[in-house]
């Protein structure tokens, strides 16, 4: 397991509707703003990005010195972007770990009391996700 | 060969164009060598580039040299191949001959020897210096250049060309170009095909152990460099990759420990541009070069090679990517390099390809996505400049002026330290700078968070410092480390409260003496600082560095110049975020300064980015930077609206302590001296809706109440000074909407407050909440948003999109009560009744309703009597009516009425029910009964009575229902009087007919008849029908009759008063009918008298008898007219008799009435005749008349003014209209011409 791990889902207003710390690491108390700020910054990287290519996975747009941000654009709702900033090398289980977020996604935005591009706040999908991390990073 | 590297170097640089010898064996160069230099640079020579395609070179520069020059004789054969870039292209032969005879014996052997060496390639210039005027010579010349073709061209290769001093044929020069191109191009592709060969056969050995990479490198670099000079940049650029590529690849080899090089003087200065920074003989290690050195120059190269191919983009692209894997090269040898060797080199490295890079760019050459890409690079290049100048001034003490922003956190947190292989330690004699040190460490308070907001600051370094460097130190042991943390605080976070405890402590530590032994114990902050900054002096060579690491304004500027340019790139590359986070940088050091101004507008850009995107953790660290500038600069509506955006941060974000502190600001503000009201948007702090379910339906002018659900974001109870809140109709937007007001002061506490407002009437439509505003104090606040009815948290974007629920209807107007009358039968006239009126609710309610009754003229109000109210099913019940004839009383309600006002019982809202009031109709007339002759029949309007009936009803009794409503009274009888016999002596037989005008049954007790003057009752009774008649029921709209005897009596003297008087019929009745029905026996007004003693009812009505007219004194009569007619304009007489039939008077009167118009009267026309006073007397009264129009006139009449018409008997009566024809033809008129 990756020992920091923030994972992020950015709406197409570049709103992030999700976040979670994954990482096994005693969370430091200020690492969520510092992966925050990696994970906003590399927005820049992403739309320059989400153009040119039709890849949904995307390896390494940025690194920040140990740090690495993978990306996973979501088709199905336009851009929307799954993100993960990590320091993990598995990257067979990176993807695996954003197809089945994705289909979480997926499960959300069918969820008819679900606005798409609001805050996802459900505690069912939060679980989900921790158990996924745990699983694949 | 690696010997020659010097030579090399030298031989490049000398010589960097293509030499072009010239064999001047006529003596001819000096005339000619003016045109030839003219020709250079060459224009579009073409030329084969490695893959042997032909490519044009736009301008390619040559020399022409002499082969007698020194600068060729002096090369040792040897040299020739090694540096065979250097050697002549093409020859030219410059010959000219005159003569025939001397070409074949003297030229001709010369010029076979000087072309002989085929690996020159050669052609000959023949000369002519004829002038064209002599032809002898002309022809000569022609003779002997015809013979030199023939001997040195062949066909495959024309080797010739003429040039005639005098006169040049146009095509020479061309021809000239075209040769000597043609002759480099063929050289260059012989040497390049050389090279090749010989760098093939040396890769193939390259991994034998006799490979020697420096050979390699003369090769490849001679081959680069024959490309160069011949303007084939790309193809020398791939040779330097390629050469690069070799490198790295033989650099490494495992087992072979190579120096890495970068331990000189100056070697931190990145010679990345630079390929001339060291010789490269310097540099050689073995067979190959060091690496430090070595790929800096390669790189160089290839710099140099893109700059004039004009791609400064790649430069930044390849430079941004070689410095930061160089980087990880010296990391690799960082315990070898000197102190910082590595952020130091990055920073030079970076700054070099900026100043470079951006030199060479110019603006809208290249694509716009090329153009945003350099510009992304050359961001990056600045912010990594930053990050490691930044890393440097930490290290020598800065840190404390350091920002610590997410962004700088972010970049130095996980960058490592230096790592050599011993930390620097303290120089001997630096106890000064030690001390200025300590006490800058001491000065510099990390800067208070604005609010008192006491969130742990972001690291700016990895690991600690102090723990670090005294780690590296070879004499400590980690079990130090607690005596390393007793005497300072870690890493310059001083609490205030020991802050002299360890003041004094350093002190008694940093006397002088006591340096040497401290190599033993821990350094201390502050002399780490000095070491390093001290080994920093010795690192960097580079004196802008140094200065910008000297003291702090320097370090400011530096580092200011390199976030402005990482901003300024990050921009115009389109990275906002990257641009935008670095504005904020720039902002802390404008607000350091004391630059608000400037610090606000950078701050409120970042918050922005932030917010724009709902990145609330990094906005939280943003905010407040910008609410403290923008309470420094006194921008009071900015300031507010900071705080309530920081109040509307997720709560999560900070203490509960820090918000209350951004409440009491925005209180403290509202509540101070303003200038004028400020407005602010509290859209994400306070939010409101309507209540769940369906919304709060109204009729038509009703007002309401409407209570709303408000979610207050405040961390506490905040008092709202006033509220109003505007609701907008969905039907119709551009009507003003009317806020609804709440003036008194609300509390609001945290959370969920349910507030209730006033609603005043509406319009009939549908309405949803549309904005939410207030004042607290004297700041106005406005909130548009709605929440759906969950926390205030979830206030997502989307809400906006959401079509809102209605939260109040108000119905279109619709009758909401109903006022009948119960019934419509007519009512007993001046008796006191009850009117019921059916008041019927229609789905509303009317509690509190007040009736306003109001009579009209000729009825009241029994106010003495109270108004009864019972349920209407009740009234429509058989069983309770018939209970009710019983005289039982059931629900039934007695209801006081006060100022004609009746309050309605609670019970009485919802259901139908019938009010009773007590009334009277007065009539003063008497009625009138008819008889055959005067067949006067009542109008029924005279019963008519008007009540006027308002209902007040509603939530504050604004609705109103008015009705008028007629009630109908009557007599209970309508009497018709018929003389039914009548006999001589004067006794008339009177049968009354009393017609029942009630719907009610009607008992009559006792009837008798008051007699008008003149008549009087037969017999001696006082006229009433025998007594064993009554009592009489007369059924509802049924008549019954009584018989009267009278006779006509004697006027007498008293009586004659009373003869005008009407005769009056009484009838004593009772009525036994029910209210709900109609006519009904009068209230009991006075209630105390039991039922049993139930009063008769009078019933009086006048009746009209009229004295027989028996009594004509004279008798009037009109004598017949002329049966002729009556002619106009003819005479007659009309005649009237007057015959006395009575003993009257003596003189009569009379008098004719004619109109003048229709007649013209002879005689008297007044006058009084005498008639004998006897019985039978007659006169006749005879008027002589012309009547002058014709057709029908009223004949004159004659009257008799002081007899009463009663006295007068006309008998017959005189005509109407008696017929006037035309006058007759007359002659006279007529008289012939």
């Amino acid at each position: 397991m990756a020992t920091t791990a923030c994972f992020i889902i950015v709406s197409r207003n570049d709103i992030p509707i999700y976040e979670a710390e994954v990482g096994s690491t005693v969370k430091r108390e200020d690492a969520a703003h510092l992966h925050q700020f990696i994970l906003h910054a590399a927005q820049d990287i992403v739309q320059d990005l989400a153009w040119t290519t039709s890849a949904m996975f995307l390896k390494a747009i940025d690194r920040f010195n140990d740090l690495v941000v993978k990306l996973f654009l979501n088709l199905v709702s336009i851009h929307t972007r799954l993100m993960l900033l990590h320091d993990s090398r598995n990257d067979d289980g990176i993807k695996s770990f954003f197809q089945e977020v994705h289909e979480l996604y997926i499960k959300t935005l069918l969820n008819p009391l679900y606005l798409p591009g609001s805050r996802i706040t459900s505690s069912h999908f939060d679980t989900k996700v921790r158990a996924l991390a745990r699983k694949y990073l | 060969m690696a010997n020659f590297l010097a030579q090399f170097q030298t031989i490049k640089s000398s010589s960097d164009h293509i030499v072009i010898s010239v064999e001047d064996v006529s003596g001819l160069w000096p005339t000619v060598k003016k045109g030839f230099e003219e020709r250079l640079p060459f224009k579009r020579a073409c030329l084969n580039n490695k893959t042997r395609n032909s490519v044009f070179v736009e301008n390619l520069p040559a020399e022409f040299i002499l082969t007698t020059d020194a600068r060729l004789r002096s090369r040792f054969p040897h040299e020739q191949y090694l540096f065979w870039f250097r050697e002549p292209y093409a020859t030219i032969i410059l010959v000219t001959c005159e003569d025939l005879d001397e070409f074949k014996t003297i030229l001709k052997p010369r010029l076979k020897l000087i072309v002989q060496n085929d690996e020159r390639e050669w052609f000959i210039v023949f000369v002519s210096r004829a002038h064209p005027s002599n032809d002898q010579a002309t022809k000569m010349a022609k003779k002997v250049y015809s013979k030199l073709e023939v001997d040195f061209s062949s066909r495959k290769r024309e080797r010739c060309c003429k040039l005639d001093i005098h006169s040049p044929e146009a095509n020479f020069w061309e021809d000239l170009d075209f040769k000597i191109v043609e002759s480099i191009r063929n050289t260059l592709d012989r040497r390049v095909q050389f090279y090749e060969d010989e760098l093939r056969k040396l890769s193939e050995q390259r991994f034998m152990p006799v490979w020697n990479f420096c050979n390699f490198f003369i090769l490849k670099e001679s081959l680069a460099f024959i490309f160069e000079m011949a303007q084939l940049h790309e193809d020398a650029l791939r040779e330097y990759d390629e050469l690069e590529l070799c490198y790295s690849e033989t650099v490494n080899v495992p087992g072979k420990q190579r120096d890495f090089g970068g331990l000189e003087r100056g070697d931190e200065q990145a010679a990345l541009l630079n390929s001339g920074n060291k010789p490269l003989n310097e540099i050689v290690q073995d067979d190959s070069f060091r690496e430090f050195e070595f790929r800096q120059y390669l790189f160089a190269c290839q710099s140099k090679l893109l700059f004039k191919l004009n791609r400064p983009y790649e430069v930044a692209s390849r430079g941004y990517s070689f410095i930061i894997s160089f980087s990880k090269s010296l990391t690799s040898y960082e315990s070898i390099l000197p102190f910082c060797m590595r952020e130091v080199w990055v920073v030079t490295a970076s700054l070099a390809l900026i100043g470079a890079t951006s030199s060479h760019y110019k603006e809208g050459l290249v694509a716009l996505d090329v153009e945003k890409e350099f510009h992304r690079l050359e961001g990056d290049l600045y912010s990594l400049c930053r990050l490691k100048f930044m890393r440097l001034a930490y290290m020598v003490g800065y840190g404390t002026y350091l920002e610590r922003s997410p962004v700088n956190s972010a970049s130095l947190s996980m960058l490592p330290w230096p790592k050599p292989a011993v930390w620097p330690s303290i120089p001997p004699d630096a106890s000064s700078e030690v001390l200025a040190k300590e006490k800058m460490i001491l000065q510099a308070s990390p800067r208070p968070k604005h609010f008192g907001i006491q969130r742990k600051q972001l690291p700016l370094e990895p690991s600690i410092l102090l723990r670090e460097a005294n780690r590296r130190r070879a004499s400590l042991s980690a079990g130090n480390m607690l005596e390393i943390f007793d005497g300072r605080p870690i890493d310059g976070v001083v609490s205030p409260s020991n802050k002299p405890h360890t003041a004094a402590m350093v002190r008694t530590n940093s006397i002088p003496g006591n340096f040497e032994s401290s190599i033993d114990r821990p350094m201390r902050l502050a002399e780490i600082y000095v070491a390093a900054e001290h080994a920093l002096r010795n690192t960097i060579s580079n004196p802008d560095l140094l200065k910008s690491l000297s003291s702090l304004e320097e370090f400011e500027q530096k580092y200011l110049e390199l976030t402005k340019g990482a901003a300024d790139n990050y921009h115009r590359s389109w990275w906002k975020r990257h641009g935008v986070v670095l504005d904020g940088e720039i902002a802390a050091v404008s607000f350091g300064h004391g630059n608000f101004d400037l610090a606000a507008k950078s701050y409120e850009k970042v918050c922005a980015l932030y917010a724009g995107e709902g990145w609330h953790d990094l906005l939280a660290e943003v905010l407040p930077n910008l609410a403290e500038c923008q309470k420094i600069l006194n921008d009071e509506a900015g300031y507010l609206s900071s705080c309530v955006r920081l109040l509307s941060l997720d709560k999560g974000l900070f203490l509960n302590k820090e918000r209350q502190a951004f409440q009491s600001e925005v209180v403290r503000l509202a509540h101070s001296e303003m200038k004028q009201p400020v407005p602010l948007d509290v859209s994400s702090l306070i939010t409101f809706s309507g209540n769940m379910g369906p919304p709060v339906k109204l009729c038509d002018g009703d007002p309401g109440t409407l209570s709303v659900n408000i979610w207050s974001g405040f961390p506490d109870d905040i008092t709202l000074d006033s509220l109003h809140l505007t609701l907008t109709a969905t039907f119709n937007t551009d009507e003003g909407v009317k806020a609804l007001k709440s003036s008194t002061p609300i509390v609001l506490n945290p959370g969920k407050n349910t507030i209730t407002l006033a609603l005043p009437p509406q319009k009939p439509g549908s309405y949803v909440l549309g904005v939410l505003t207030g004042q607290i104090g004297k700041l106005k606040f406005r909130s548009h948003s709605f929440s759906k009815g969950g926390p205030a948290e979830s206030d997502d974007f989307m809400s906006y999109e959401k079509p809102v629920r209605p939260i109040l209807k108000v119905f279109n107007p619709r009758p909401l009560v109903d006022l009948t009358a119960a019934i419509s039968s007519a009512l007993l006239i001046n008796e006191p009744q009850w009117i019921g009126i059916i008041v019927r609710p229609i789905d509303y309610s009317l509690k509190g309703a007040v009736l306003h009754i109001d009579t009209g003229p000729g009825l009241k109000i029994e106010e003495s009597h109270a108004i009864e109210m019972e349920s209407h099913t009740d009234v429509m019940d058989k069983t309770t009516m018939e209970n009710r004839s019983l005289g039982k009383k059931n629900n039934c309600h007695s209801l006081k009425i006060e100022d004609g006002q009746v309050e309605f019982p609670d019970w009485a809202s919802e259901t139908n029910s019938v009010m009773w009031i007590p009334v009277r109709a007065v009539s003063d007339q008497l009625p009138r009964g008819s008889s055959s002759v005067d067949s006067h029949k009542r109008n029924i309007v005279d019963g008519m009575r008007t009540i006027a009936l308002k209902l007040e009803f509603g939530m504050s009794h604004n609705q109103i229902f008015d009705r008028t409503m007629a009630v109908h009274f009557t007599d209970p009888f309508h009497v018709s009087t018929r003389v039914a016999d009548k006999r001589n002596d004067g006794t008339l037989l009177l049968q009354v007919t009393l017609h029942s005008q009630v719907n009610a049954m009607l008992t009559v007790n006792d009837a008798w008849i008051d007699l008008q003057g003149g008549f009087v009752h037969t017999g001696k009774g006082d006229g009433r029908p025998t007594s064993g008649f009554f009592p009489l029921a007369i059924a509802s709209t049924t008549r019954a009759g009584i018989l009267f005897s009278i006779r006509i009596g004697k006027v007498s003297g008293d009586e004659a008063n009373r003869l005008d008087a009407d005769t009056i019929l009484n009838i004593k009745y009772r009525i036994s009918g029910h209210r709900t029905r109609g006519a009904h026996p009068p209230v009991k007004v006075d209630s105390t008298k039991s039922d049993d003693t139930e009063q008769d009812l009078t019933f009086r009505s006048a009746l009209v008898f009229q004295r027989p007219v028996l009594d004509p004194c004279l008798a009037v009569g009109f004598l017949p007219l002329p049966s002729s007619g009556l002619r106009v304009g003819q005479l007659v007489t009309m005649k009237w008799r007057i015959e006395r039939l009575k003993n009257f008077k003596d003189e009569v009167l009379y008098e004719v009435n004619a109109n003048n118009v229709n007649w013209m009267i002879a005689g008297r026309k007044r006058g009084h005749i005498s008639l004998s006073p006897e019985q039978g007397s007659r006169v006749v009264i005879s008027i002589l008349c012309i009547p002058l129009v014709a057709g029908y006139v009223q004949p004159p009449q004659l009257g008799l003014p002081d007899i009463k018409e009663a006295n007068i008997s006309c008998n017959p009566a005189g005509p109407h209209l008696v017929c006037v024809l035309p006058a007759a033809l007359s002659s006279s008129f007529c008289v012939p011409a």
